[in-house]
């Protein structure tokens, strides 16, 4: 969808952007963040040409923005500005069909538009559109900001620190609305932050940036646990992770290699086993397919006056299960709900991937207190 | 006269000057608008050319406007062209300044907003700079407008006509009620005009922008400008009086006074330093006081002894007859008139007759063959007259003239002193009322028309003494009819030139002139 190809900028002899190359796929919500003078919002306005490269080259669906004409590049791109850009002069409708009536878009079509964007951003059309800007709260003119980018239907919207002059509450909400939007319209959208919170809550993935280089760029996900560096590690913060838990996958906490047994073992062969290893309890996996069949512990063992038997008789055979890509929540709530103390992972055709119990759960979330003991 | 009476009685010319004087301001503002707003536009988008822009409408400003006014003279002539000229430039600055400051005022992330969403440079300037910055044009248009107003009564100096006719015309012939008449509809009309562009302002004010004025000061603001403006016209005012002076009493001394133009302060010089010089009388010298009223007062209440009047200023002026072209019966009425009513001596006509005359160039004379009045009343539908508002204006000025030599000019221009003697240079006029003494004449070497057939009431020199003066210092009499007897129009004519055009003191000329004829001792 957009492609910087090799982008360089020069103010004299300050380099503000190095030899940048950058793909955003067509539908993602990509945030630009880094320190003030990293080059974010330099990037940013290339795009619709405010800011023009040194060198190198921008395409947008394979075609060198250099080629379009620059009036037509912007007005088919939508763009918010930190403090809203909202004309003063002119009442919120004016301000939203100002593209779309020098468009010579017809007028019954421009009504139903600003309605339906007006119900998009969540305000009542009666009570705004004949409203001036000043008259607006803050929240309320951001809003009409978006609403006004969303005007010509752009394929591609730009955002520059549009929430940064909000207050929390205010900002949170907004960010809501456009994860909404997002998800609704499924736009291409450039997002510059400096708000490592807000560019984790609503992105699809996170360029990193400093200096007029691209540290990282990736998901919010991969990043937080994988930062390429101690610049991105410290930038997100080591614990940043715990703020967003939903990133904490059970495949990252899970024990790999639970102790297991093949179905056809008996009862005091499981408990030797148990015994061995220092465990309460055995997975019990089938002879042929390996596939998890049961759990045997050593509470319902110990009961078993014959222990010649195959143990697979008292083997528990309805039990939770978690999958590898479930997060810590969804661990912590099965473990309150269901009342086990552990919970096998499997994958989706059945092969036991590892297991999670009360000890491996306590010990990944001690690990935010260590390291917080560590600094 | 009363005021009102006055209104009444000449509605009509009040109403056309008033008009004209709107027309004016209109014309002259809409220029300014018209100049101004690009150039503000300009240098706020040249941020090079702002300073050296600014600073020249800043010195526009700072030029005094009667001086501005006299600078387009030789330019643009006179009329209506150079005052609307004089008018646009001083409004200039109000209105480039705000343009400017208003284009200004429109934040950069507003103008970044503006391009960012698809704005074009001309879309961007007439849809977000021009109107936001809209209401501070506006502020400065009704500064400038306001300011204009006022102004153009100035422009009455050159003959543009308006309101500031009457004022001017007041000034010069003592006629508090007729500056008035010309200065009052000034006045409320400057305040209509900030009324009205005070309203429009509000209107492209956003509504968001609005602020609620509080009453107190909006009228704190009115009575400002109307202050200003009194202020103004009481200047004028003050100084076509002059001021009064002090008053101190010696054994043997008088005191000498005069009006306040050149010809009465050498006149004034003259007496002066020739009794000083044949007497052992000390002479004290209050000269320039100001008019006749002002001069005639100062001698009833002592405050000078002796000054220089003419007969017939002393007969319609002092003495309220109607002015009459005979020179002996004039004569004798005020010398007559005045020992009896006021008991002040009046001696000896002096030998020049400082009347009102029609001067034109000698070669308009030759082409024409005019040499007198009556001459030029045959072809005077072909003659523009340069008049000063006095002429214009009194009975036995032009209207007179023309009625008694049944003739009517083809157009009467009024203009100020001076300026009648470049206008007719130029030729925007072709003939020019003057006094008969005036150095002017001889400075442009122009031709009077003789007075034929005796229109013209006589305007010749009178002594006028205090009675108790006159007793108690007897002496003095033989010396002025004596200083009399040499002063002709053509002396004055020549006195008062090296005064005016050479630019030599008075006193100087005065004791030049009492020497070269021996009156004086060396």
């Amino acid at each position: 969808m957009i492609l910087f190809q090799n982008i360089t900028k020069k103010y004299r002899t300050k380099k503000i952007l190095n030899d940048i190359t950058l793909e955003i796929d067509k539908g993602t919500l990509v945030a630009l963040i880094g320190e003030s003078g990293c080059g974010k919002t330099t990037l940013l306005k290339m795009l619709n040409r405010l800011i023009k490269p040194t060198s190198g080259d921008i395409f947008i669906n394979n075609e060198n923005i250099k080629n379009i004409n620059e009036i037509n590049l912007r007005r088919n791109m939508g763009y918010v500005i930190q403090n809203t850009g909202l004309f003063p002069h002119m009442t919120i409708k004016e301000n939203i069909e100002l593209i779309p009536k020098l468009e010579k878009k017809e007028k019954a079509q421009i009504a139903e538009k600003t309605m339906k964007l007006m119900e998009m951003v969540g305000l009542v059309p009666e009570d705004f559109l004949e409203r001036y800007p000043s008259e607006l709260s803050g929240g309320q003119q951001q809003r009409i900001g978006i609403a006004r980018a969303f005007a010509m239907d752009p394929e591609i919207v730009l955002m520059d620190e549009p929430f940064s002059a909000l207050d929390p509450m205010t900002r949170s909400d907004l960010q809501d609305q456009i994860m909404s939007l997002q998800a609704k319209w499924k736009k291409t959208i450039v997002f510059v932050t400096h708000d490592m919170d807000e560019a984790i809550k609503i992105a699809d993935k996170i360029c990193i940036m400093r200096n007029g280089n691209i540290l990282q760029y990736d998901t919010p996900e991969t990043i937080l646990k994988y930062p390429v560096d101690d610049y991105v590690a410290n930038f997100v913060g080591k614990n940043r992770i715990w703020s967003s838990p939903e990133y904490i996958k059970i495949k990252d906490i899970m024990i790999e290699s639970p102790v297991t047994a093949i179905d056809s073992l008996s009862v005091s062969r499981c408990m030797d086993k148990m015994k061995k290893n220092r465990v309460d309890s055995l997975l019990l996996l089938e002879n042929e397919t390996k596939k998890l069949i049961g759990i045997v512990t050593a509470k319902k063992l110990r009961t078993i006056e014959e222990r010649t038997q195959e143990a697979k008789q008292y083997m528990q055979s309805n039990f939770p299960i978690l999958y590898p890509d479930q997060c810590i929540l969804d661990a912590l709530k099965m473990v309150k709900e269901e009342n086990v103390s552990r919970i096998p992972v499997v994958d989706q055709d059945g092969y036991l991937k590892g297991l999670i119990t009360k000890g491996s759960l306590v010990t990944a979330l001690s690990q935010q207190y260590f390291d917080v003991e560590e600094e | 006269m009363n005021l009102f009476h006055y209104f009444i009685q000449e509605h009509q010319q009040i109403s056309i000057l008033l008009l004209e004087h709107i027309k004016l301001t209109i014309i002259a503002v809409g220029f300014a608008i018209l100049i101004g707003v690009p150039l503000g536009l300009l240098i706020s988008y040249i941020s090079k050319v702002s300073r050296p822009v600014l600073m020249i409408a800043n010195v526009i400003q700072a030029i005094p406007s009667m001086a501005l006014l006299g600078f387009m003279i030789p330019l643009f002539g006179i009329g209506s062209v150079p005052a609307i000229i004089v008018v646009t430039l001083y409004s200039l600055l109000p209105i480039i300044k705000n343009t400017y400051t208003g284009i200004e005022s429109v934040r950069a992330q507003l103008l970044e907003a503006a391009k960012g969403i698809g704005l074009t440079g001309t879309q961007i300037l007439f849809k977000v700079q021009l109107p936001i910055a809209l209401p501070v044009i506006m502020a400065g248009v009704r500064v400038a407008a306001v300011t204009s107003v006022g102004l153009m009564t100035m422009a009455a100096f050159i003959g543009a006509g308006g309101l500031g006719n009457l004022v001017f015309s007041g000034i010069r012939t003592m006629n508090n009620v007729q500056i008035l008449a010309g200065a009052i509809p000034a006045c409320i009309l400057a305040l209509i005009v900030d009324a009205i562009l005070g309203y429009i302002e509000k209107k492209v004010t956003p509504k968001s922008a609005r602020k609620n004025t509080k009453p107190k000061s909006k009228w704190h603001y009115r009575l400002e400008i109307l202050l200003n403006l009194v202020l103004i016209f009481a200047f004028i005012g003050v100084v076509g009086y002059g001021i009064s002076t002090t008053y101190s009493k010696d054994d043997k001394k008088i005191t000498v006074g005069s009006k306040d133009y050149t010809e009465q302060s050498i006149l004034g010089n003259l007496i002066a330093e020739y009794i000083e010089d044949q007497t052992d009388i000390k002479v004290e010298k209050k000269l320039e006081l100001g008019g006749t009223q002002v001069c005639f007062g100062a001698l009833k209440t002592k405050d000078i002894d002796l000054y220089v009047e003419y007969s017939g200023s002393a007969y319609s002026d002092i003495l309220k007859h109607p002015a009459s072209p005979d020179v002996e019966l004039v004569y004798e009425t005020v010398k007559d008139e005045m020992k009896k009513d006021y008991d002040i001596d009046v001696l000896q006509q002096m030998n020049f007759n400082n009347t009102f005359t029609l001067a034109i160039p000698q070669k308009t004379a030759k082409k024409y063959h005019l040499s007198t009045i009556e001459d030029l009343g045959k072809v005077a539908n072909q003659f523009v007259l340069g008049s000063t508002f006095e002429f214009l204006n009194r009975e036995d000025g032009l209207l007179g003239v023309q009625k008694f030599y049944n003739f009517t000019f083809k157009d009467s221009i009024p203009l100020d002193s001076s300026l009648r003697y470049q206008a007719l240079q130029k030729g925007d006029v072709m003939v020019i009322d003057a006094y008969s003494t005036d150095g002017l004449l001889k400075k442009f070497h122009l031709k009077t028309l003789e007075d034929n057939q005796k229109f013209f009431p006589p305007y010749y020199a009178i002594p006028m003494m205090r009675s108790d003066v006159a007793q108690k210092y007897p002496e003095i009499i033989p010396l002025l009819e004596r200083l009399g007897e040499e002063l002709t129009d053509e002396t004055m004519q020549e006195l008062n030139y090296q005064v005016d055009e050479l630019h030599k003191d008075p006193n100087e000329v005065a004791v030049e002139f009492l020497k070269s004829h021996n009156l004086i001792d060396k």
